[in-house]
């Protein structure tokens, strides 16, 4: 396929997407997760048609990177509100506790599975593995609890919890692919820090462009000039990251974080970037999905099951911390953790940039483990929120016969 | 009791502000350009477009107390950026930049045309005929003369005999003609100008655009045989330029009226509807040989005129502005052969400065005979000195064309339109501050944004 007609194929799926946002043509269509668009990808890609080769693929490297920053600028400029209200602290205290305790269940399970499963592992690459399946399988997406919500006009204490948490949980994973990214630096980079100052770097630059950022918005400039702020510093974000070898998703991230916490216009930037996000998100999951290789290990469906398994045993847990802290999550019983298997755009994209930065079986093995954990979070988390949120009372069964728009992004 | 700054210190903050946010990202950038130094992938290419768009967006602002215009900002951060200075973004970054540039273009072009009433149009089409006849007569013959004059300065034209000598002053004369849409709408996007001054030089820079494209193929089908003798006058140049420009009229024609039923129908998500348009629809330009700046010009002409979706359509386009302008000027800043001006510069001067003198005698000469209103008169020759893509492709066309004195003469081209394509937007804006057409009503910045209410 011609690269032009890829790249317009991706802005058709963008146009696409983008009705999903608002919802008024395509009424509540799409899954939470938006796993159809990876596994649309993963037909088109090397593996199964091969209308997107390998070359095609590798020549679109910029253009993933740039989808994936600007999703990490976008969660990060959301991150800790939940609408056009601030997250409360209790929310992110689980949510972060959440993702902390998910993550390191997967993480552990795959670090002491792996010596029975890939015994010729060398010790930095299991440790790759390990952590960076723990972080991609760690967050629940903000999507779901909405979709839900939204659909079945779910209102009240437990869905608002859930949906802040949904919200509060993607700082760990984050951190995580930073620190992981660092432990392998490339021989390109002259620059010999220690390694325990690369995340710092990663978060650094982040943040240190995001305060830039906050100061020129504040100057009053054009909203069109405002727009080439965002995206200058987006851009600049990902271009000196992906330049030294460290994590774009991070340093956009705190990026976000950043603009969001200075700026005294954050609900303004709230408000221009968030329509952006699903019109991004669709190319990037096509492109994940062209980059499924399930074949990258021979252990590889063992390693997805232990991942998954951890993380529901993970989410169990954090349930039932829930349950024992909450009282709208008592109603919705011991099991409410698993509302919060859904997984989705932050899991891929963790994935996507593990595939791009170790090509070969560690990157290919989290990219395809965070596409499995996304689907086998789509059976689980939507259905059992919407019991968790039935059992709650929270959920108008007259209005759940006929599902309001799906307003959604990611 | 809270103090409150006046507006001259918060502007004075603001400024300061600026200065040192672009030393900490210049700092930022050379420091990675460093540490990573022998990395040139396409994703250093996204870092470069970023810094482009951060850098010549302070550099503007920066100037602006001068009375500069935003577009000699962009290139500045461009040219201080570039791989002659800085080397922040290098030789085969700006390269790799040109599908941004395509697309930068297209939207340009879409605009240009959108802004084309066709009603002023009428209204100065007097005017805007008797000028462009005179620009180019009286810029291809005076530019002819001072290259036959200018001989003895250029080592290429020396050793030529006078036939030929003349023949060049011909392509050089027809080079001087060519205009800078992209420049006129720049300035025009950031003054918001209104009035005859804004009309005429947008009318005119569009219309010659088609103009100069015959003028050049008339020009090179004559010149032809005397630079080559085993070349004949050939009119299959003139078949050639009829297929371009009658289909590209006719594609831009076609397309005008999908988006105009696009805009009447859905009317949604158009951003990304253009973005599909600038990269699809110039590949496919491009595969047919047409010409892109017309097909887009003329696609945004008819939406404006065919249809009654011309002022949304224009509204969508704005919201691009400032992005697709510094991703343009400061690219062309960074392609900047500064070297080249360095060692060329006196006689560079001498050619644009004749240039610009020849267009000023045109434009009073023209006006007298059009009876043109006084601000035109006086400063309708401001916003023709500019020259930027067009110019530089034709200099490239030509040089490939006559490998015995084209890259010489390309060289001499790249050094004068860069003069022009810094001191032309600076007159223009200038001439639109002067005759009281630019507009001081606010425009909308994110103070002014009331956040709706997110969709969460």
């Amino acid at each position: 396929m011609n690269a032009v007609l890829l790249l317009v194929g991706l802005l058709v799926l963008s146009y696409l997407g983008s009705f999903l946002v608002t919802g008024r043509t395509v009424r509540g269509a799409g899954l939470p997760s938006g796993v159809e668009y990876v596994a649309l990808g993963f037909v088109l890609g090397p593996r199964v048609l091969d209308l997107v080769g390998g070359d095609m693929l590798a020549s679109f490297e910029p253009v993933v990177q740039v989808a994936l920053g600007w999703l990490a600028f976008a969660v990060g400029l959301d991150f800790g509100y939940a609408g056009d209200k601030r997250v409360r602290g209790g929310s992110l205290a689980i949510g972060t506790m959440g993702s902390l305790i998910t993550g390191g269940a997967v993480g552990v399970a795959v670090w002491f599975a792996l010596p029975r499963l890939q015994p010729n592992l060398a010790p930095s690459d299991r440790l790759l593995l390990a952590g960076g399946i723990g972080a991609a399988c760690s967050e629940t997406t903000r999507h779901a609890v909405r979709w839900v919500v939204e659909r079945m006009n779910a209102r009240g204490p437990l869905a608002d919890r859930l949906n802040e948490i949904a919200h509060t949980d993607d700082l760990l994973p984050l951190l995580t692919i930073a620190i992981l990214f660092a432990l392998s630096p490339t021989p390109d980079v002259h620059v010999r820090e220690p390694l325990r100052d690369w995340p710092l770097i990663t978060i650094g630059i982040g943040l240190l462009l995001g305060a830039g950022a906050s100061l020129l918005v504040r100057s009053d400039l054009r909203l069109d000039e405002t727009w080439a702020v965002l995206f200058g510093v987006t851009l600049i974000a990902i271009g000196t990251t992906a330049r030294l070898a460290i994590s774009t998703l991070t340093a956009s991230f705190f990026l976000g974080i950043a603009m969001a916490a200075l700026s005294r216009h954050g609900a303004e930037l709230r408000a221009m970037v968030a329509p952006t996000e699903r019109p991004v998100l669709l190319p990037a999951l096509l492109l994940a999905g062209a980059h499924l290789d399930f074949v990258a290990s021979p252990k590889l469906p063992w390693i997805a099951a232990v991942a998954i398994v951890a993380r529901l045993a993970g989410k169990v847990v954090v349930g039932w911390l829930l349950y024992v802290s909450s009282k709208p999550a008592r109603r919705a019983g011991p099991l409410v953790g698993l509302s919060l298997m859904s997984s989705g755009a932050l899991a891929i994209s963790i994935g996507l940039a593990f595939a791009l930065r170790f090509p070969g079986p560690i990157g290919d093995t989290v990219l395809v483990v965070a596409a499995v954990s996304a689907t086998f979070g789509e059976f689980v988390g939507p259905a059992r929120l919407r019991r968790s949120l039935q059992a709650a009372g929270e959920i108008d069964n007259g209005a759940a016969q006929s599902p309001p728009p799906a307003r959604v992004t990611a | 009791m809270t103090a409150v700054a006046s507006p001259a210190s918060r502007g004075f903050v603001h400024h300061v502000t600026h200065v040192v946010l672009l030393v900490a990202f210049t700092a930022l950038i050379f420091y990675v350009t460093r540490a990573v130094p022998e990395v040139h992938g396409t994703l250093w290419t996204i870092a470069s477009i970023g810094f482009l768009l951060v850098a010549g967006t302070l550099t503007s602002e920066i100037l602006a107390p001068l009375g500069l215009p935003h577009l000699t900002g962009y290139l500045i951060a461009g040219i201080a950026a570039g791989p002659h200075m800085l080397r922040l973004v290098d030789e085969h970054t700006v390269k790799s930049m040109s599908p941004v540039n395509t697309l930068s273009l297209a939207l340009i072009a879409l605009s240009g045309g959108a802004e084309l009433d066709l009603s002023a149009l009428k209204q100065g089409a007097k005017s805007l005929a008797w000028a462009m006849v005179i620009q180019c007569v009286l810029v291809v013959i005076v530019l002819t003369g001072v290259f036959v004059a200018a001989r003895p300065l250029l080592p290429f034209a020396r050793a030529l005999p006078v036939t030929q000598v003349i023949a060049v002053g011909l392509l050089w004369g027809a080079l001087g003609v060519t205009r800078s849409p992209s420049a006129t709408l720049g300035i025009l996007s950031q003054t918001r100008a209104h009035g005859p001054l804004a009309r005429f030089t947008l009318g005119f820079v569009m219309v010659s655009d088609i103009v100069v494209v015959v003028l050049i193929a008339t020009v090179l089908g004559c010149t032809r045989p005397l630079l080559d003798p085993s070349a004949a006058f050939s009119a299959q140049a003139f078949v050639q330029l009829g297929h371009e420009l009658f289909g590209s009229i006719a594609l831009g024609t076609t397309l005008g009226l999908v988006i105009a039923v696009y805009l009447r129908v859905v009317n949604r998500q158009m951003l990304v509807v253009l973005l599909v348009l600038g990269f699809g629809v110039s590949t496919v330009l491009d595969y047919l040989q047409f010409d892109a700046l017309l097909t887009f010009m003329v696609a945004g002409f008819i939406v404006r005129n065919m249809s009654n979706q011309g002022h949304r359509f224009i509204e969508y386009i704005e919201q691009t502005g400032t992005v697709v302008y510094v991703v343009f000027f400061a690219t062309a800043g960074a392609d900047l052969d500064v070297p080249l001006l360095r060692l060329m510069w006196p006689v560079a001067l001498l050619m644009a400065g004749s240039r610009a003198g020849v267009t000023w005698l045109g434009s009073v000469v023209a006006g007298r005979i059009a009876k043109d209103s006084p601000v035109i008169r006086k400063w309708g020759w401001s916003g023709l000195v500019s020259q930027a893509g067009l110019a530089l492709g034709l200099s490239v066309v030509i040089a490939k064309d006559f490998p015995s004195f084209g890259p010489a003469f390309r060289s001499l081209a790249v050094a004068t339109i860069a003069l022009n394509e810094m001191i032309g937007p600076i007159l223009f804006k200038l001439a639109l501050d002067r005759s009281g057409e630019t507009s001081h009503v606010a425009v909308p910045s994110l103070s002014s944004l009331r956040p709706p209410p997110l969709d969460h």
